[in-house]
Protein backbone atom coordinates (compact mmCIF):
# COMPACT_ATOMS: atom_id res chain seq x y z
CA UNK A 1 0.00 0.00 0.00
CA UNK A 2 1.48 3.43 -1.18
CA UNK A 3 1.48 6.14 1.33
CA UNK A 4 -0.97 7.64 -0.83
CA UNK A 5 -3.49 5.14 -0.37
CA UNK A 6 -3.11 5.61 2.98
CA UNK A 7 -3.75 8.75 3.23
CA UNK A 8 -6.81 8.47 0.85
CA UNK A 9 -8.27 5.72 2.77
CA UNK A 10 -8.05 8.04 6.02
CA UNK A 11 -9.68 10.48 4.54
CA UNK A 12 -12.63 8.55 3.25
CA UNK A 13 -12.95 6.76 6.65
CA UNK A 14 -12.85 10.47 8.16
CA UNK A 15 -15.44 11.69 5.41
CA UNK A 16 -17.93 8.55 5.61
CA UNK A 17 -17.28 8.76 9.64
CA UNK A 18 -18.32 12.78 9.80
CA UNK A 19 -21.04 12.12 6.81
CA UNK A 20 -22.99 9.14 9.26
CA UNK A 21 -22.64 12.12 11.78
CA UNK A 22 -24.00 14.57 9.65
CA UNK A 23 -27.04 12.18 9.38
CA UNK A 24 -27.62 10.88 12.86
CA UNK A 25 -26.44 13.42 14.95
CA UNK A 26 -29.67 14.69 17.31
CA UNK A 27 -28.41 17.94 17.20
CA UNK A 28 -28.92 20.38 13.88
CA UNK A 29 -26.03 22.20 14.92
CA UNK A 30 -23.86 19.57 15.12
CA UNK A 31 -24.85 17.78 11.58
CA UNK A 32 -23.74 21.03 10.52
CA UNK A 33 -20.61 20.64 12.14
CA UNK A 34 -19.64 17.37 10.88
CA UNK A 35 -20.97 18.74 7.63
CA UNK A 36 -17.41 21.09 7.88
CA UNK A 37 -15.79 18.00 8.67
CA UNK A 38 -17.09 16.20 5.59
CA UNK A 39 -16.60 18.81 3.19
CA UNK A 40 -12.71 18.90 4.17
CA UNK A 41 -12.40 15.42 3.77
CA UNK A 42 -13.59 16.32 -0.04
CA UNK A 43 -10.98 18.77 -0.03
CA UNK A 44 -8.49 16.82 1.00
CA UNK A 45 -10.00 13.77 -1.68
CA UNK A 46 -9.04 17.01 -4.15
CA UNK A 47 -5.64 17.33 -3.08
CA UNK A 48 -4.91 13.65 -3.57
CA UNK A 49 -6.39 13.89 -7.47
CA UNK A 50 -3.45 16.73 -7.80
CA UNK A 51 -6.66 19.63 -8.14
CA UNK A 52 -5.69 22.00 -5.17
CA UNK A 53 -7.25 25.09 -6.72
CA UNK A 54 -10.54 22.94 -6.38
CA UNK A 55 -9.44 22.02 -3.42
CA UNK A 56 -9.29 25.39 -2.31
CA UNK A 57 -12.07 26.85 -3.54
CA UNK A 58 -14.06 24.01 -1.96
CA UNK A 59 -12.87 25.36 1.16
CA UNK A 60 -13.31 28.60 0.89
CA UNK A 61 -16.69 28.62 -0.79
CA UNK A 62 -17.97 25.76 1.47
CA UNK A 63 -16.11 25.12 4.20
CA UNK A 64 -16.15 29.27 5.40
CA UNK A 65 -18.91 30.73 3.57
CA UNK A 66 -22.16 28.48 2.85
CA UNK A 67 -21.47 26.42 6.26
CA UNK A 68 -21.08 29.76 8.25
CA UNK A 69 -24.34 31.10 7.02
CA UNK A 70 -25.97 27.17 7.84
CA UNK A 71 -24.43 28.21 11.46
CA UNK A 72 -25.98 31.51 11.61
CA UNK A 73 -29.84 30.22 10.36
CA UNK A 74 -29.66 27.27 12.82
CA UNK A 75 -28.05 29.59 16.19
CA UNK A 76 -30.29 32.70 15.01
CA UNK A 77 -33.58 30.29 15.43
CA UNK A 78 -33.70 28.36 18.17
CA UNK A 79 -33.33 25.40 16.17
CA UNK A 80 -31.33 23.94 19.17
CA UNK A 81 -34.56 23.11 21.29
CA UNK A 82 -36.39 21.26 18.64
CA UNK A 83 -33.88 18.85 17.90
CA UNK A 84 -36.24 15.71 17.31
CA UNK A 85 -37.41 17.67 14.43
CA UNK A 86 -34.99 15.87 12.49
CA UNK A 87 -36.55 12.40 12.89
CA UNK A 88 -40.01 12.33 11.18
CA UNK A 89 -42.19 9.54 10.53
CA UNK A 90 -40.82 9.72 6.71
CA UNK A 91 -37.85 8.22 8.07
CA UNK A 92 -38.27 4.78 6.86
CA UNK A 93 -38.95 5.95 2.98
CA UNK A 94 -36.27 8.87 3.19
CA UNK A 95 -33.78 5.35 3.93
CA UNK A 96 -34.91 3.48 0.90
CA UNK A 97 -34.44 6.11 -1.61
CA UNK A 98 -31.12 7.06 0.31
CA UNK A 99 -30.07 3.23 -0.21
CA UNK A 100 -31.17 3.32 -3.50
CA UNK A 101 -29.25 6.13 -4.60
CA UNK A 102 -26.28 4.48 -2.92
CA UNK A 103 -26.66 1.37 -4.90
CA UNK A 104 -27.02 3.31 -7.79
CA UNK A 105 -24.01 5.61 -7.56
CA UNK A 106 -21.79 2.40 -6.62
CA UNK A 107 -23.12 0.36 -9.09
CA UNK A 108 -22.31 3.50 -11.24
CA UNK A 109 -18.85 3.50 -10.34
CA UNK A 110 -17.40 0.54 -10.73
CA UNK A 111 -19.51 -0.03 -14.02
CA UNK A 112 -17.51 2.95 -15.26
CA UNK A 113 -14.45 2.76 -17.34
CA UNK A 114 -12.05 4.91 -15.77
CA UNK A 115 -9.22 6.91 -17.15
CA UNK A 116 -6.67 4.82 -14.60
CA UNK A 117 -7.02 3.35 -11.25
CA UNK A 118 -3.41 3.95 -10.53
CA UNK A 119 -2.69 7.25 -8.32
CA UNK A 120 0.84 7.71 -9.75
CA UNK A 121 -0.60 8.02 -13.49
CA UNK A 122 -2.69 10.93 -12.33
CA UNK A 123 -1.29 14.17 -13.92
CA UNK A 124 -1.32 17.09 -12.28
CA UNK A 125 -4.09 19.78 -13.85
CA UNK A 126 -2.46 23.25 -13.75
CA UNK A 127 -4.89 25.57 -12.51
CA UNK A 128 -5.22 27.90 -15.44
CA UNK A 129 -6.30 25.33 -17.26
CA UNK A 130 -9.26 25.66 -15.12
CA UNK A 131 -9.85 29.20 -15.53
CA UNK A 132 -8.95 28.96 -19.26
CA UNK A 133 -12.19 26.64 -20.22
CA UNK A 134 -13.90 28.50 -17.71
CA UNK A 135 -14.24 31.86 -19.90
CA UNK A 136 -14.06 29.90 -23.28
CA UNK A 137 -15.67 26.56 -23.81
CA UNK A 138 -18.07 27.28 -20.40
CA UNK A 139 -18.82 30.63 -20.21
CA UNK A 140 -22.40 29.95 -20.71
CA UNK A 141 -23.05 27.88 -18.13
CA UNK A 142 -20.64 30.21 -15.96
CA UNK A 143 -22.98 32.60 -16.74
CA UNK A 144 -25.92 30.92 -16.34
CA UNK A 145 -25.08 29.87 -12.80
CA UNK A 146 -24.68 34.08 -12.05
CA UNK A 147 -28.08 34.97 -13.12
CA UNK A 148 -29.30 31.77 -10.23
CA UNK A 149 -27.35 33.24 -7.70
CA UNK A 150 -28.23 37.48 -8.51
CA UNK A 151 -32.21 35.27 -8.88
CA UNK A 152 -31.57 33.98 -5.58
CA UNK A 153 -30.43 36.74 -3.78
CA UNK A 154 -33.37 38.72 -5.28
CA UNK A 155 -35.38 36.34 -3.51
CA UNK A 156 -34.19 36.65 0.06
CA UNK A 157 -34.05 39.73 -0.36
CA UNK A 158 -37.46 39.85 -1.17
CA UNK A 159 -38.52 37.58 1.26
CA UNK A 160 -36.81 38.95 4.17
CA UNK A 161 -37.85 42.53 3.25
CA UNK A 162 -40.48 44.00 6.05
CA UNK A 163 -44.39 44.13 5.61
CA UNK A 164 -44.25 47.55 3.80
CA UNK A 165 -47.94 47.43 4.90
CA UNK A 166 -50.65 50.52 2.83
CA UNK A 167 -48.27 52.56 0.57
CA UNK B 1 16.10 30.72 12.39
CA UNK B 2 18.59 29.43 10.66
CA UNK B 3 17.45 25.93 11.58
CA UNK B 4 14.83 26.13 8.99
CA UNK B 5 17.26 25.89 5.82
CA UNK B 6 19.77 23.40 7.55
CA UNK B 7 19.09 21.09 4.94
CA UNK B 8 18.96 23.24 2.10
CA UNK B 9 22.26 25.30 2.81
CA UNK B 10 24.74 23.34 5.02
CA UNK B 11 24.84 20.48 2.22
CA UNK B 12 23.29 18.19 5.22
CA UNK B 13 20.71 15.49 3.69
CA UNK B 14 18.09 15.21 6.57
CA UNK B 15 15.22 13.03 6.28
CA UNK B 16 12.20 14.73 4.77
CA UNK B 17 10.25 14.00 8.46
CA UNK B 18 13.07 15.17 10.70
CA UNK B 19 13.45 18.25 8.45
CA UNK B 20 9.51 18.36 8.41
CA UNK B 21 9.45 18.07 12.25
CA UNK B 22 12.45 21.80 12.75
CA UNK B 23 10.34 23.27 10.42
CA UNK B 24 7.20 22.69 13.12
CA UNK B 25 9.11 23.24 15.88
CA UNK B 26 10.48 26.27 14.61
CA UNK B 27 7.28 27.42 13.99
CA UNK B 28 5.70 26.55 17.22
CA UNK B 29 8.66 28.59 18.98
CA UNK B 30 7.72 31.63 16.53
CA UNK B 31 3.77 31.30 17.73
CA UNK B 32 4.46 31.46 21.29
CA UNK B 33 7.35 33.99 21.21
CA UNK B 34 5.00 36.81 18.74
CA UNK B 35 1.96 36.02 20.53
CA UNK B 36 3.90 37.05 23.94
CA UNK B 37 6.00 40.08 22.50
CA UNK B 38 3.48 41.57 20.82
CA UNK B 39 0.96 41.71 23.62
CA UNK B 40 3.80 43.22 25.73
CA UNK B 41 4.60 45.81 22.61
CA UNK B 42 0.85 46.42 22.60
CA UNK B 43 0.51 47.08 26.26
CA UNK B 44 3.47 49.19 26.22
CA UNK B 45 2.26 51.23 22.84
CA UNK B 46 -0.65 51.75 23.97
CA UNK B 47 0.36 53.22 27.17
CA UNK B 48 2.42 55.63 26.16
CA UNK B 49 -0.53 56.64 24.21
CA UNK B 50 -2.72 56.94 26.91
CA UNK B 51 0.54 58.79 28.88
CA UNK B 52 1.38 55.79 31.21
CA UNK B 53 4.11 53.66 31.49
CA UNK B 54 2.83 50.62 31.12
CA UNK B 55 4.22 47.08 32.62
CA UNK B 56 7.28 47.82 34.21
CA UNK B 57 7.32 45.21 37.44
CA UNK B 58 8.27 42.19 36.14
CA UNK B 59 11.77 41.92 34.77
CA UNK B 60 13.60 44.63 33.13
CA UNK B 61 10.88 47.26 31.76
CA UNK B 62 8.74 44.73 32.60
CA UNK B 63 9.56 42.38 30.05
CA UNK B 64 8.45 39.46 31.60
CA UNK B 65 4.84 40.49 31.79
CA UNK B 66 3.70 38.63 29.29
CA UNK B 67 5.37 35.30 30.21
CA UNK B 68 4.12 35.63 33.95
CA UNK B 69 0.87 35.96 32.60
CA UNK B 70 1.20 32.98 30.42
CA UNK B 71 2.34 31.04 33.17
CA UNK B 72 -0.68 32.31 35.65
CA UNK B 73 -3.14 30.95 32.27
CA UNK B 74 -1.83 28.15 32.19
CA UNK B 75 -2.02 27.51 36.02
CA UNK B 76 -5.59 28.57 36.10
CA UNK B 77 -8.66 26.30 36.94
CA UNK B 78 -10.17 25.27 33.15
CA UNK B 79 -14.05 26.06 33.70
CA UNK B 80 -16.93 24.89 32.06
CA UNK B 81 -20.68 26.16 31.98
CA UNK B 82 -23.01 23.62 32.92
CA UNK B 83 -25.09 23.92 30.38
CA UNK B 84 -22.66 24.50 27.74
CA UNK B 85 -22.35 22.07 24.53
CA UNK B 86 -19.43 19.85 25.94
CA UNK B 87 -17.55 18.93 23.30
CA UNK B 88 -18.35 21.81 21.01
CA UNK B 89 -17.48 24.08 23.76
CA UNK B 90 -13.86 22.07 24.02
CA UNK B 91 -12.78 21.83 20.45
CA UNK B 92 -13.57 25.18 20.11
CA UNK B 93 -10.22 26.83 20.84
CA UNK B 94 -8.51 24.11 18.81
CA UNK B 95 -10.81 24.78 15.64
CA UNK B 96 -9.39 28.25 16.25
CA UNK B 97 -5.99 27.76 16.76
CA UNK B 98 -5.39 24.98 13.77
CA UNK B 99 -6.00 26.84 10.80
CA UNK B 100 -3.81 29.96 11.98
CA UNK B 101 -1.14 27.74 12.47
CA UNK B 102 -1.33 26.05 8.85
CA UNK B 103 -1.58 29.34 7.28
CA UNK B 104 2.38 29.65 8.62
CA UNK B 105 3.04 26.80 5.70
CA UNK B 106 3.18 29.58 2.40
CA UNK B 107 4.50 32.64 3.87
CA UNK B 108 8.01 33.73 2.08
CA UNK B 109 10.01 35.16 5.29
CA UNK B 110 13.13 35.39 2.45
CA UNK B 111 13.04 34.19 -0.65
CA UNK B 112 14.65 30.66 -0.03
CA UNK B 113 12.85 30.52 3.91
CA UNK B 114 9.65 28.74 3.11
CA UNK B 115 8.01 25.93 4.86
CA UNK B 116 6.75 24.98 1.65
CA UNK B 117 6.56 27.12 -1.72
CA UNK B 118 2.87 26.80 -2.66
CA UNK B 119 1.91 27.25 -6.27
CA UNK B 120 -1.66 29.02 -4.82
CA UNK B 121 0.06 30.25 -2.13
CA UNK B 122 -2.55 33.31 -1.69
CA UNK B 123 -5.12 31.18 -2.38
CA UNK B 124 -4.35 28.39 0.44
CA UNK B 125 -4.09 32.00 3.29
CA UNK B 126 -7.53 32.71 2.89
CA UNK B 127 -8.87 29.25 2.47
CA UNK B 128 -7.38 28.03 5.60
CA UNK B 129 -7.69 31.12 7.29
CA UNK B 130 -11.60 31.49 7.03
CA UNK B 131 -11.52 28.15 8.73
CA UNK B 132 -10.78 29.76 12.14
CA UNK B 133 -14.03 31.43 12.08
CA UNK B 134 -15.30 27.89 12.57
CA UNK B 135 -13.78 27.45 15.98
CA UNK B 136 -15.10 31.04 16.65
CA UNK B 137 -18.89 30.19 15.86
CA UNK B 138 -18.53 27.11 17.51
CA UNK B 139 -17.07 29.28 20.91
CA UNK B 140 -19.88 31.16 20.44
CA UNK B 141 -23.10 28.65 20.28
CA UNK B 142 -20.87 26.19 22.53
CA UNK B 143 -20.89 28.68 25.46
CA UNK B 144 -24.64 28.53 25.90
CA UNK B 145 -24.57 32.42 26.68
CA UNK B 146 -26.46 34.95 24.90
CA UNK B 147 -23.56 37.55 25.10
CA UNK B 148 -21.02 35.31 23.47
CA UNK B 149 -23.60 33.95 20.64
CA UNK B 150 -23.96 37.33 19.37
CA UNK B 151 -20.19 37.92 19.37
CA UNK B 152 -19.75 35.15 17.23
CA UNK B 153 -22.19 36.10 15.27
CA UNK B 154 -20.95 39.18 14.86
CA UNK B 155 -17.81 38.23 14.27
CA UNK B 156 -18.92 35.77 11.06
CA UNK B 157 -20.94 38.41 9.78
CA UNK B 158 -17.85 40.75 9.88
CA UNK B 159 -15.11 38.44 8.58
CA UNK B 160 -16.93 37.43 5.68
CA UNK B 161 -17.93 40.87 4.67
CA UNK B 162 -14.65 42.08 5.10
CA UNK B 163 -12.69 38.90 3.50
CA UNK B 164 -14.65 40.13 -0.02
CA UNK B 165 -13.00 43.42 -0.47
CA UNK B 166 -9.75 42.07 0.97
CA UNK B 167 -9.05 39.40 -1.71
CA UNK B 168 -10.91 41.56 -4.52
CA UNK B 169 -8.14 43.90 -4.09
CA UNK B 170 -5.42 41.55 -3.89
CA UNK B 171 -6.94 39.94 -7.40
CA UNK B 172 -6.03 43.57 -8.16
CA UNK B 173 -2.40 42.66 -7.55
CA UNK B 174 -2.55 39.31 -8.78
CA UNK B 175 -4.09 40.95 -12.10
CA UNK B 176 -0.85 42.58 -12.47
CA UNK B 177 1.51 40.26 -11.88
CA UNK B 178 -0.26 38.09 -13.87
CA UNK B 179 0.47 40.34 -16.79
CA UNK B 180 4.18 40.32 -16.43
CA UNK B 181 4.38 36.86 -16.41
CA UNK B 182 2.49 36.37 -19.63
CA UNK B 183 3.97 39.63 -20.86
CA UNK B 184 6.05 37.20 -23.30
CA UNK B 185 3.82 34.72 -24.11
CA UNK B 186 4.60 32.72 -20.69
CA UNK B 187 2.18 31.21 -18.83
CA UNK B 188 0.47 33.11 -15.75
CA UNK B 189 1.19 29.98 -13.74
CA UNK B 190 2.66 31.15 -10.56
CA UNK B 191 0.76 34.48 -10.44
CA UNK B 192 -0.86 33.69 -6.84
CA UNK B 193 2.65 32.36 -5.36
CA UNK B 194 3.41 34.80 -2.34
CA UNK B 195 6.99 34.20 -3.75
CA UNK B 196 6.47 35.64 -7.03
CA UNK B 197 4.44 38.14 -6.02
CA UNK B 198 7.38 38.94 -3.89
CA UNK B 199 9.74 38.43 -6.71
CA UNK B 200 7.86 41.34 -8.89
CA UNK B 201 8.19 43.78 -6.66
CA UNK B 202 12.11 44.07 -6.67
CA UNK B 203 12.02 47.77 -7.95
CA UNK B 204 8.61 48.80 -7.10
CA UNK B 205 6.64 47.25 -4.51
CA UNK B 206 3.25 47.40 -5.11
CA UNK B 207 2.04 49.88 -2.65
CA UNK B 208 2.96 52.33 -5.23
CA UNK B 209 0.37 50.80 -7.98
CA UNK B 210 -2.10 49.84 -5.92
CA UNK B 211 -2.52 52.54 -2.59
CA UNK B 212 -6.09 52.09 -2.57
CA UNK B 213 -5.53 47.78 -2.40
CA UNK B 214 -3.44 48.71 0.61
CA UNK B 215 -5.60 50.76 2.40
CA UNK B 216 -8.78 48.12 1.88
CA UNK B 217 -5.98 44.96 2.69
CA UNK B 218 -5.31 46.84 6.11
CA UNK B 219 -8.72 47.77 6.91
CA UNK B 220 -10.30 44.31 5.97
CA UNK B 221 -7.15 42.91 8.34
CA UNK B 222 -8.66 45.06 11.48
CA UNK B 223 -11.71 43.72 11.20
CA UNK B 224 -10.55 40.41 10.26
CA UNK B 225 -8.72 40.44 13.32
CA UNK B 226 -11.30 42.27 15.08
CA UNK B 227 -9.30 45.03 16.46
CA UNK B 228 -10.49 48.01 17.50
CA UNK B 229 -12.00 50.48 15.63
CA UNK B 230 -13.57 47.45 14.24
CA UNK B 231 -13.72 45.01 17.37
CA UNK B 232 -17.52 44.71 17.85
CA UNK B 233 -17.29 40.89 18.19
CA UNK B 234 -15.68 41.02 21.42
CA UNK B 235 -16.44 44.91 22.40
CA UNK B 236 -16.50 44.62 26.67
CA UNK B 237 -19.32 47.66 26.64
CA UNK B 238 -21.44 45.61 24.59
CA UNK B 239 -21.44 41.48 24.35
CA UNK B 240 -18.86 41.64 27.24
CA UNK B 241 -15.87 40.06 25.60
CA UNK B 242 -17.61 38.47 23.07
CA UNK B 243 -17.50 34.53 22.40
CA UNK B 244 -14.89 33.31 24.97
CA UNK B 245 -17.10 35.27 27.10
CA UNK B 246 -17.47 31.62 29.46
CA UNK B 247 -13.72 30.53 28.47
CA UNK B 248 -11.25 30.52 31.02
CA UNK B 249 -7.43 29.31 31.55
CA UNK B 250 -5.42 27.73 28.82
CA UNK B 251 -8.58 27.15 26.74
CA UNK B 252 -8.39 31.01 26.88
CA UNK B 253 -5.12 31.21 25.79
CA UNK B 254 -5.36 29.78 22.86
CA UNK B 255 -8.05 32.08 21.49
CA UNK B 256 -5.66 35.08 22.54
CA UNK B 257 -2.30 32.99 20.80
CA UNK B 258 -4.63 32.32 17.72
CA UNK B 259 -5.52 36.09 17.62
CA UNK B 260 -2.28 37.77 17.60
CA UNK B 261 -0.88 34.84 15.49
CA UNK B 262 -3.01 35.86 12.96
CA UNK B 263 -2.28 39.40 13.31
CA UNK B 264 1.23 38.54 12.83
CA UNK B 265 0.00 36.41 9.79
CA UNK B 266 -1.89 38.89 7.79
CA UNK B 267 0.51 41.39 8.51
CA UNK B 268 3.21 39.40 6.89
CA UNK B 269 1.24 38.57 4.13
CA UNK B 270 0.03 42.42 3.42
CA UNK B 271 3.63 43.59 3.54
CA UNK B 272 4.47 40.51 1.01
CA UNK B 273 2.09 41.51 -1.42
CA UNK B 274 1.74 45.49 -0.86
CA UNK B 275 5.43 46.55 0.38
CA UNK B 276 7.47 44.04 -1.04
CA UNK B 277 7.98 41.43 1.75
CA UNK B 278 11.56 40.49 1.80
CA UNK B 279 12.92 43.05 -1.01
CA UNK B 280 15.27 45.95 -0.31
CA UNK B 281 13.30 48.72 -1.99
CA UNK B 282 13.81 49.82 -5.03
CA UNK B 283 15.90 46.91 -6.94
CA UNK B 284 18.69 47.43 -4.04
CA UNK B 285 19.94 43.12 -3.76
CA UNK B 286 20.82 41.98 -0.25
CA UNK B 287 21.50 39.24 0.93
CA UNK B 288 19.62 36.56 2.75
CA UNK B 289 20.31 37.91 6.62
CA UNK B 290 18.94 41.45 5.70
CA UNK B 291 16.78 40.51 3.70
CA UNK B 292 14.82 38.25 6.72
CA UNK B 293 15.47 41.86 8.85
CA UNK B 294 13.30 43.80 5.90
CA UNK B 295 10.42 41.45 6.40
CA UNK B 296 10.68 41.65 9.67
CA UNK B 297 11.00 45.58 9.59
CA UNK B 298 8.47 46.03 7.36
CA UNK B 299 6.13 44.22 9.49
CA UNK B 300 7.09 45.82 12.68
CA UNK B 301 6.05 49.29 11.03
CA UNK B 302 2.86 48.15 9.84
CA UNK B 303 2.07 46.35 13.33
CA UNK B 304 3.21 49.48 14.82
CA UNK B 305 0.19 51.43 12.75
CA UNK B 306 -2.18 48.86 13.57
CA UNK B 307 -1.62 49.49 17.34
CA UNK B 308 -1.84 53.23 16.89
CA UNK B 309 -4.88 53.09 14.96
CA UNK B 310 -6.48 51.30 17.83
CA UNK B 311 -5.11 53.81 20.55
CA UNK B 312 -6.36 56.80 18.25
CA UNK B 313 -9.76 55.72 16.26
CA UNK B 314 -13.23 55.48 18.21
CA UNK B 315 -14.77 52.17 17.43
CA UNK B 316 -17.63 52.05 15.03
CA UNK B 317 -20.64 50.65 15.24
CA UNK B 318 -21.77 46.75 14.38
CA UNK B 319 -24.47 48.38 11.42
CA UNK B 320 -22.70 51.07 10.39
CA UNK B 321 -19.21 48.73 10.29
CA UNK B 322 -20.96 46.49 7.87
CA UNK B 323 -22.23 49.23 5.77
CA UNK B 324 -18.77 50.31 5.10
CA UNK B 325 -18.02 46.86 4.11
CA UNK B 326 -20.96 46.42 1.60
CA UNK B 327 -21.54 50.09 0.55
CA UNK B 328 -17.86 51.80 0.12
CA UNK B 329 -15.18 49.03 0.31
CA UNK B 330 -16.84 46.59 -1.72
CA UNK B 331 -17.82 48.81 -4.52
CA UNK B 332 -14.53 50.26 -4.36
CA UNK B 333 -12.29 47.32 -4.74
CA UNK B 334 -14.87 45.93 -7.45
CA UNK B 335 -13.59 49.28 -9.24
CA UNK B 336 -10.44 48.67 -8.99
CA UNK B 337 -10.35 45.30 -10.20
CA UNK B 338 -12.34 46.22 -13.14
CA UNK B 339 -9.84 49.70 -14.15
CA UNK B 340 -6.29 46.97 -13.67
CA UNK B 341 -8.45 44.60 -15.58
CA UNK B 342 -9.07 47.18 -18.34
CA UNK B 343 -5.70 48.86 -18.19
CA UNK B 344 -3.84 45.69 -18.55
CA UNK B 345 -6.36 44.73 -21.19
CA UNK B 346 -5.28 47.65 -23.63
CA UNK B 347 -1.90 47.51 -22.86
CA UNK B 348 -1.77 50.73 -20.51
CA UNK B 349 1.81 51.52 -18.67
CA UNK B 350 1.09 50.69 -14.98
CA UNK B 351 1.96 53.73 -14.45
CA UNK B 352 -2.14 54.61 -15.11
CA UNK B 353 -2.59 51.91 -12.77
CA UNK B 354 -0.88 53.97 -10.04
CA UNK B 355 -2.41 56.82 -10.78
CA UNK B 356 -6.06 55.48 -10.85
CA UNK B 357 -5.76 53.85 -7.55
CA UNK B 358 -4.39 56.93 -6.19
CA UNK B 359 -7.22 58.95 -7.68
CA UNK B 360 -9.59 56.25 -6.02
CA UNK B 361 -7.81 56.43 -2.71
CA UNK B 362 -8.19 60.31 -2.52
CA UNK B 363 -12.25 59.35 -3.55
CA UNK B 364 -12.53 57.23 -0.55
CA UNK B 365 -10.55 59.17 2.08
CA UNK B 366 -12.67 62.05 0.47
CA UNK B 367 -16.00 60.36 0.91
CA UNK B 368 -14.97 58.97 4.37
CA UNK B 369 -14.12 62.58 5.66
CA UNK B 370 -17.12 64.23 4.26
CA UNK B 371 -18.99 61.45 6.00
CA UNK B 372 -17.44 61.87 9.18
CA UNK B 373 -17.88 65.78 8.78
CA UNK B 374 -21.66 65.43 8.57
CA UNK B 375 -22.36 63.26 11.72
CA UNK B 376 -20.15 64.81 14.00
CA UNK B 377 -21.89 68.30 12.71
CA UNK B 378 -25.63 66.23 13.37
CA UNK B 379 -23.93 64.58 16.55
CA UNK B 380 -24.77 68.27 18.56
CA UNK B 381 -28.29 68.28 17.19
CA UNK B 382 -29.25 64.73 17.60
CA UNK B 383 -28.70 64.24 21.00
CA UNK B 384 -32.11 64.78 22.12
CA UNK B 385 -33.49 62.37 19.80
CA UNK B 386 -34.63 58.67 20.29
CA UNK B 387 -31.39 56.53 19.26
CA UNK B 388 -32.28 54.72 16.00
CA UNK B 389 -33.67 51.08 15.87
CA UNK B 390 -31.45 48.65 14.04
CA UNK B 391 -33.20 48.63 10.64
CA UNK B 392 -33.12 44.50 11.12
CA UNK B 393 -34.82 43.78 14.18
CA UNK B 394 -38.32 46.07 13.12
CA UNK B 395 -40.73 44.56 11.10
CA UNK B 396 -42.71 47.23 10.82
CA UNK B 397 -40.39 50.19 10.72
CA UNK B 398 -42.49 53.54 9.86
CA UNK B 399 -39.27 55.51 8.82
CA UNK B 400 -38.25 52.78 6.92
CA UNK B 401 -40.66 52.36 3.82
CA UNK B 402 -39.38 52.94 0.54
Amino acid sequence: MSATEIVFYCIAFFMIASGLGVVLARNIVHSALALILALGAVAGVYVILTVEFLALTQLVVYGAAVIMLVLFALMLTRARERPQALFGKNRPIAFVIAAGLLTAFIAGIVASEWATTNPDDIEPLPFQEIGDVLFSAWAVPFEVISVVLVIAMAGAILLSQPDQGEQ
Amino acid sequence: MPEIVLSEFAGLSLPDWIDALIRIVFIVALMTVNALALIYLERKILARFQQRVGPTRTGPFGMLQSAADALKLLTKEDVRPTSADRWVFELAPYFAFVPVFLVFIPIPWTETWIVRDLELGFLYVFGVLGLNLVGVVMAGWGSDNKYALLGAVRAAAQAISYELPMLLVSVGVILIVAARLTVDGGSAFGAVNLNVIALEQTTTPFILLQPLGFAIFMIGALAELHRPPFDMPIAESEVVGGYFVEYSGIRWSFFFLAEYTALLLLVVIGSTVFLGGWNFPFGEDVGLGLQVLLTIAKTSAVIFILFWSRAVLPRLRIDQLMAFSWKVLLPFSIVQVLANAIILAYGGGEWIIGITSLALLLLLIGLVYGRARTLSRGAGRSLNKQPARPRLITAHDPAGGD
